[in-house]
């Protein structure tokens, strides 16, 4: 057993872990766990930055790591956090799309991504290339949950997930954009979370609920 | 298979496991039970308990509904035997199984399946209510539970090329790194997911309550009584002991016997015994934990089942 | 240096904004800023019009003849807004609609907001310009939820996930490139540079640049408004403070576009004429045809306002898609001329929801009647939008036409020219409407404030002089054009 070969079989279950973590936020119906799964994935995409770091001595990416567990497995939950607690109740009660047909659909996204990514993945060939469908299903998944679900947090979770996983592929494809364009890529996404927070407390002050279904009046 | 290569330990191993789980299984259910009550902080009765109610129904005489055609006495035995010859096709002593031409994994699902059917048949051979209710719940839960199975086999067989269960086995005894790659832990999540539902235990249904608005596995043996229902209540057993032994040897294989000596042998058996008890024991201690999930909440529970095995799949075309 | 003052300006207003607190006349420091970055933006400009040679401060930021003309348009169009702002924040102020802390943070943040987006055009890499992209994002999310109402709330929501929706399909697309310039030898930031993936254009692996170029396209076409991801934009523009979705019409949006003029550069480049045109014009007709229907069934002025934006970029795309020199000086100016008259249109919007409480056109009746000035201002600016001369977007329109039919698009004017037509009766009939339609009984030949009447004739007026004299423009977008022809 080679370190190689375990560098790649640590790789496949960090990036598993993301993918899994995205099909577990489509599951679960209550918002802390929606939120507990977007932890897991933040920690597992940290993860995925600190095995290819080491497997490349590229010291660079464990510092690309740390950053990833400070935001995405600390600051965003903790985010969140708050909000739950604002609407403690507050779950998928009703999803526009129910939770085994989201599900049945998460598969058939996830095949949809392994299509989709066949010519990269055969015209770029390397071991972190080829996992390389997990982070593409991660952000299908991601922009299903904006569709399928009209809670406040589930969406922020949606818009994550996306995030989340085009960061996935970002470390395998390219193994780390340049630390500059990480840092101010991080920093956006944690911004935006910030201030979706704001609008939800807004919303939570205004109307009382965290249901997006209540804001339909502005369309044509 | 050419006969010359079986030897007399293959054959032995498939008759000591068959009569292993025959004797075994009652007492398996017995001990979840103990287990069960313990937990909650009852006493409980015996681990023998089974057995003894087993013997007292096969002592009773048969009766059967009005309505209902021969089927109705077949279904148990059905169920029995078709749960006896996956036991026998099933490496659990041994890779080098005597039948190793049968001891594929589509055809040993099937042939679980095969008993699930006779049963939800012979329940609606009853005609009565709840007969019918049972079967129906069973055949929802088994159509979206047999997809995943199937999947998450797919997603085991892959990095063999080959369903053959005792391939598979070894397979993994020889690449232990194989054992921790993300396929055999999604899979790992389906398999554990489809036996609960199968075998009819928490969360999917609670093998200790007779309220209709819930019951499945019982609704289905409502009508049975005497030796059809210590039928029925063994072939039950066998197939959570199969079930449960499947488990074991697909993902912690580590005991099995690779070579054919007498003392791998006893060892093998030791360490299956072991491990299926070991398992028995950590899904019972699992009831006490969970509640039993809402009827309709279930199919949600068996596509995240079936969600974990295509990912299995994938993750293994991926890595291979 | 230069670029490094250019960005410096607007911050400073930031900074004057934060640290005196709420004065009448502190927005005036806005106005001040924006006024500076025009000046500098035309010193740039003006130098690069006989020598084109590129300044840039540490190789992160670069300042070409293209860059410093969006700087020149970010300028101008900003210097209206504030100018709109000043009198904006004092009546809001005054009538107790938002305190004086709610007026500050609102001046901090468009000032904040022009900066992200002189950042924009001066990057020098692609990371730097998805990063402040993002940034006009996160800036601007709580100018559109300034008023907090329901309405407000619900723009600013859908605002912000379908930006940052369309803004993560760019991240992906940069990645893609990213690794294709990677394995063509590039070396980290490098590697991200315009100047460095235009020289190696050619051997980036056209597999992954086609996924790439059409994640880009798609991602940053959501800024732009282009049509499949442009459902954001009506709400948006409808919900804001008027200076806020004057500056969002006006250059938000071209500052995007902008970015999708470089990348057409490299796509052409690398993949051949035809895919990325294909792009261009898919997206550019759909917009078309989308936003002049939509146009026919509007009632409320800033929501039909809107849906032109959305046409005048689907217009702008379908010039980038010919990108021959004559179509891309069309889209330059046009980008100018667009923004301009949408300024004007937006702010004077903002005057008469502030008279009559209202945006709703039949509502909002007999304004020529009613306040002569300022709807002699909305006439005017409507007719600017329409592309009537001397203004010049009739000039601008125009190029863009012949350069498209010069690149062999005749038939895609062709549907240009009915969209633009359905367009033009949806605009006139509102007009016709807000203008003229008035009730009896209504206080007539009211007086419009010369702080109100400023700005839209300074923009008028600016519009009308390029129209006629182009100098400096011409030399000016000649320049610029060079750089983004292929």
């Amino acid at each position: 057993m080679t370190n190689h070969s375990v560098a790649a079989a640590l790789l496949a279950l960090t990036s598993g872990t993301v993918l899994l973590c995205a099909a577990l936020a489509l599951w679960r119906r209550a918002a802390r766990g929606i939120v507990s799964a977007l932890r897991v994935q933040g920690y597992a995409l940290a993860a995925t930055a600190a095995v290819l770091g080491v497997q490349l001595h590229e010291p660079l990416l464990l510092v690309t790591s740390g950053l990833l567990v400070a935001v995405k497995g600390v600051a965003i939950p903790m985010l969140f956090g708050r909000l739950v607690r604002l609407d403690p109740a507050s779950s998928e009660t009703d999803p526009v799309v129910n939770v085994p047909a989201s599900l049945v659909a998460a598969v058939v996204l996830t095949l949809v991504a392994f299509v989709a990514t066949r010519p990269i993945v055969e015209s770029v060939r390397g071991v972190p290339i080829t996992l390389v469908p997990f982070g593409f299903a991660t952000v299908l998944i991601g922009f299903f949950v904006l569709v399928a679900r009209r809670k406040a947090v589930s969406q922020m979770v949606g818009l994550l997930l996306v995030d989340n996983g085009i960061g996935l592929v970002a470390l395998l494809l390219t193994t780390g954009v340049p630390l500059l364009i990480e840092l101010g890529g991080t920093l956006d996404v944690l911004l935006v979370v910030v201030v979706l927070r704001v609008l939800v407390t807004r919303m939570h002050a205004q109307l009382g609920v965290l249901d997006l279904d209540s804001l339909q009046e502005l369309r044509d | 298979m050419n006969a010359a290569g079986i030897s007399v330990w293959q054959i032995g191993s498939v008759a000591v496991q068959v009569a292993l789980c025959v004797v075994g299984a009652p007492l398996l259910v017995g001990l979840m039970r103990t287990v069960r009550c313990r937990l909650e902080g009852r006493v409980g009765p015996p681990v023998r308990q089974t057995w003894r109610d087993l013997r007292k129904l096969l002592a009773k005489q048969r009766t059967q509904p009005e309505q209902s055609s021969f089927f109705f006495a077949v279904a148990p035995v059905v169920l029995v035997a078709t749960t006896i010859v996956v036991i026998a096709f099933t490496p659990m002593v041994t890779t080098r199984t005597a039948l190793l031409g049968g001891s594929d994994l589509f055809a040993i699902v099937f042939l679980l399946l095969l008993g699930s059917v006779s049963l939800a048949l012979a329940a609606l051979d009853t005609g009565t209510a709840f007969g019918g209710m049972g079967s129906s719940r069973l055949m929802a839960i088994v159509a979206l539970a047999e997809p995943a199975l199937l999947v998450a086999i797919l997603a085991l067989a892959a990095p063999v090329h080959s369903s053959s269960l005792p391939v598979i086995v070894a397979g993994s005894l020889h690449h232990p790194m194989w054992l921790a790659t993300p396929q055999r832990l999604l899979a790992f999540g389906a398999f554990v997911i489809v036996i609960l539902a199968e075998s009819g235990r928490l969360p999917v249904d609670n093998p200790a309550t007779h309220l209709e608005l819930t019951m499945i596995h019982e609704a289905l043996m409502l009508e049975y009584s005497g030796p059809d229902l210590a039928f029925v209540v063994l072939g039950e057993s066998l197939r959570l002991t199969v079930l449960l032994a499947l488990l074991s040897n697909l993902f912690f294989p580590w005991g099995i016997a690779t070579a054919l000596t007498g003392v791998s042998f006893v060892v093998a058996i030791a360490v299956l015994a072991a491990k299926v008890a070991l398992l028995a024991v950590a899904v019972a201690a699992g009831e006490v934990a969970v509640a039993k999930l809402r009827l309709f909440r279930v199919p949600e529970l068996l596509a995240g089942a079936f969600v974990l095995s295509v990912l299995a799949v994938l993750s293994a075309l991926v890595i291979a | 240096m230069i670029s490094i003052l250019v960005l410096a300006l607007p911050l400073c207003a930031v900074l004057v904004a934060l640290g005196v607190g709420w004065r009448p006349w502190m927005p005036w420091a806005g106005v001040a800023a924006d006024a500076a970055v025009v000046v500098a933006g035309f010193a740039v400009a003006l130098r690069d019009v006989h020598h084109v040679a590129p300044t840039g401060a540490g190789g992160e930021l670069r300042i070409d003849s293209l860059s410093a003309f969006m700087v020149i348009v970010i300028g101008v169009v900003s210097m209206l807004a504030s100018w709109g702002s000043v009198r904006y924040l004092r009546s809001e102020v005054r009538s107790e609609q938002c305190t004086p802390r709610q007026a500050v943070q609102y001046a901090a943040l468009i000032q904040l907001f022009v900066a992200t987006m002189v950042l924009a055009v001066l990057a020098a890499n692609i990371g730097i310009l998805w990063v402040a992209i993002e940034a006009t994002t996160i800036t601007t999310t709580f100018l559109v939820g300034h008023r907090r109402n329901r309405g407000a709330l619900e723009a600013s929501w859908k605002y912000i996930v379908l930006c940052s929706v369309g803004i993560a399909l760019a991240f992906l697309g940069t990645v893609l490139v990213y690794l294709a310039a990677v394995h063509a030898g590039g070396h980290s930031l490098h590697a991200l540079e315009w100047t460095w993936l235009s020289a190696h254009a050619h051997a980036l692996n056209p597999a992954v640049m086609r996924l790439a170029v059409g994640l880009l396209v798609l991602g940053y076409g959501t800024k732009v408004g282009l049509v499949p991801m442009h459902s954001w934009l009506p709400d948006a523009h409808s919900q804001s403070p008027a200076p806020v979705s004057a500056l969002m019409s006006g250059v938000l949006l071209s500052v995007a576009f902008y970015a999708l003029l470089r990348f057409k550069v490299i796509a052409v480049l690398c993949l051949g004429e035809s895919y990325p045109r294909e792009l261009f014009v898919a997206m550019a007709l759909l917009s078309l045809a989308l936003a002049s229907l939509l146009l026919l069934t509007q009632r409320d002025l800033k929501r039909a306002l809107a849906y032109s934006s959305t046409e005048h970029m689907g217009l702008l795309a379908l010039g980038a898609a010919a990108g021959g020199p004559l179509a891309i000086t069309g889209v330059l100016l046009h980008i100018l001329g667009h923004g301009l008259a949408k300024g004007v249109l937006f702010l004077s919007s903002g005057e008469v929801a502030l008279a009559d409480a209202t945006s709703d056109v039949d509502a909002a009746g007999g304004l020529l009647e009613r306040r002569p000035a300022l709807g002699g201002a909305v006439a005017l600016g409507l007719a600017a939008l329409l592309g009537f001369p001397p203004f010049s977007l009739f000039l601008s329109e125009l190029t863009m036409m012949r350069g498209e039919v010069a690149d062999h698009m005749a038939w895609a004017v062709g549907l240009s020219l009915v969209a633009l037509a359905i367009a033009f009766a949806g605009l006139t009939t509102l007009g016709r409407r807000l203008l003229f339609a008035s009730r009896p009984g209504q206080a007539t030949g009211l007086h419009t404030p010369l702080l109100v009447m400023a700005p839209l004739v300074v923009g008028l007026s600016l519009c009308a002089a390029i129209g006629v004299f182009a100098w400096p423009f011409d030399a000016i977008v000649h320049a610029a054009a060079k750089l983004v022809t292929s």
